[in-house]
């Protein structure tokens, strides 16, 4: 099959609404989206806290945060699978295979883009803000609040790059999820394992809506800096 | 009468160098106070110690016959005590939640809420800037904006850093004017500046600062 022969079969499927396919999309669509809720609640409160406070051993996990940016995705799948696997501490849930692990190992993967994010944002907030909340009579908790919303726009920038981090990653869900067919194949697995047998189409139709996955979330991005940095 | 704010004994270094050396400094109610001297002579440090906002070497500090001698009790007096920034900052959202902000931390309702910042809207003339958020503001209408967001708190004794620096002659006319309609019988404010219009605020009560002391 030629590349414009391959392409067109793509669309095909695309717009034919083909339902193996289009399963595979929301398997990546949900997992991801959940890994992300289930991370940004943590991740945040990290980040705001090492932004905020000073104490004992900050600057220690400020420097692992920064180092868990550059973590391999299949470092975190072999040890969630470590984890996961029968013999492992969590055997007993019986995740492995599941979307469920899928899911832990996103949300790992996110935690350090969004919490390294979130302590940038919070840093970047003016020294003012705060203090103008408290001579508003904020409480020290009032005046917290307000800081984070200010920082808002920049902490939407981390969801979002956090989203993209999770959506095109390989490793982890190739490794705790096995690409189940129907169950825990999605877009990136999908690709791999379509493209190893030669069958280029669906390949290139999950690559299409990978791309343009891709490209939502970044004007996503760019909408929320412009309104940050509009100020 | 008893002072609304008074302070003994204030030191305050940076470094080295001894900053503000006050032996006592007594505010009126009723009173505005123009708190004068160049430039780096000590006069916002001075104004944000007295809003607790920086802590001060030593000193005893009383408001309104209490002893607040810790930045952070003095920090707890907001908002009957309120500092505005040289340039001030306007959280990003509109002009109306932005002089709501402190009503909405009383827990005041909605309704009397906006009532409150309507008419506060009214006063500093910016009515027509309602849903505007700050960064479609000039300075000046920013600076208004700040004057009524403490305005309508009615603190007690309010503090302005500068409150025209950096404005043009239009924009520090309008300010000028509003600060001139903040004191009233129950309240003191005191402004750092070294603005000559506004040192023309009828009956304000000029205090100069110079080598860390102020002079009456």
């Amino acid at each position: 099959m030629t590349l414009s022969e391959a392409t067109h079969q793509a669309f095909v499927l695309l717009l034919g609404g083909d339902p193996k396919l289009w399963g595979i999309i929301w398997v990546s669509i949900r997992v991801s989206t959940l890994a992300l809720i289930s991370a940004v609640p943590l991740a945040v409160l990290s980040g705001f806290v090492l932004a905020t406070f000073t104490f004992p051993g900050r600057r220690a996990l400020v420097v692992i945060l920064q180092t868990l940016l550059a973590l391999p995705t299949v470092i975190v799948g072999l040890v969630l699978y470590m984890v996961l696997s029968r013999q492992g501490p969590l055997g007993e849930w019986h995740w492995l295979f599941t979307q469920e692990a899928m899911i832990l190992g996103q949300a790992v993967l996110a935690f350090p883009i969004l919490a390294a994010m979130t302590l940038s944002a919070v840093q970047g907030v003016d020294k003012r803000a705060a203090e103008t909340a408290k001579t508003l009579g904020a409480s020290r908790l009032q005046a917290m609040w307000t800081v984070l919303l200010e920082a808002r726009f920049a902490v939407l920038v981390a969801i979002a790059t956090g989203f993209g981090r999770v959506l095109s990653e390989i490793g982890c869900a190739m490794m705790v999820g096995g690409n189940i067919a129907g169950v825990t194949r999605n877009i990136t697995t999908a690709i791999a394992l379509e493209t190893s047998k030669g069958e280029f189409a669906q390949g290139i139709a999950l690559g299409a809506v990978l791309v343009v996955l891709a490209l939502a979330v970044n004007f996503a991005m760019n909408f929320f800096q412009g309104k940050g940095l509009t100020r | 009468m008893k002072p609304i704010f008074a302070l003994q004994n204030l030191r305050k270094s940076h470094g080295e160098r001894l900053l503000l050396n006050i032996d006592k400094l007594e505010l009126q109610r009723g009173n505005t106070y123009l708190l004068l001297g160049e430039n780096g002579v000590g006069k916002t440090t001075l104004l944000r110690i007295m809003a607790g906002l920086e802590a001060a070497d030593g000193g005893q500090f009383q408001f309104d016959g209490q002893f607040v001698n810790s930045d952070t009790e003095r920090a707890a007096l907001a908002p009957n005590l309120i500092y505005v920034h040289q340039h001030s900052y306007l959280f990003y959202t509109n002009v109306a939640e932005n002089i709501g902000y402190g009503l909405k931390l009383r827990g005041i309702p909605k309704t009397e809420r906006e009532a409150l910042v309507a008419a506060e809207l009214v006063w500093a003339g910016i009515t027509h800037l309602r849903d505007v958020p700050p960064n479609q503001l000039s300075g000046g209408e920013k600076q208004r904006v700040a004057m009524a967001r403490a305005r309508v708190l009615k603190p007690e004794l309010l503090l302005l850093d500068e409150p025209t620096a950096n404005l043009d002659d239009a924009a520090r006319e309008q300010v000028v004017e509003l600060i001139a309609h903040m004191r009233d019988a129950n309240n003191c404010v005191i402004i750092a500046t070294h603005d000559k219009e506004l040192a023309e605020i009828p009956d304000a009560v000029k205090l100069k600062l110079e080598e860390g002391r102020v002079q009456g």
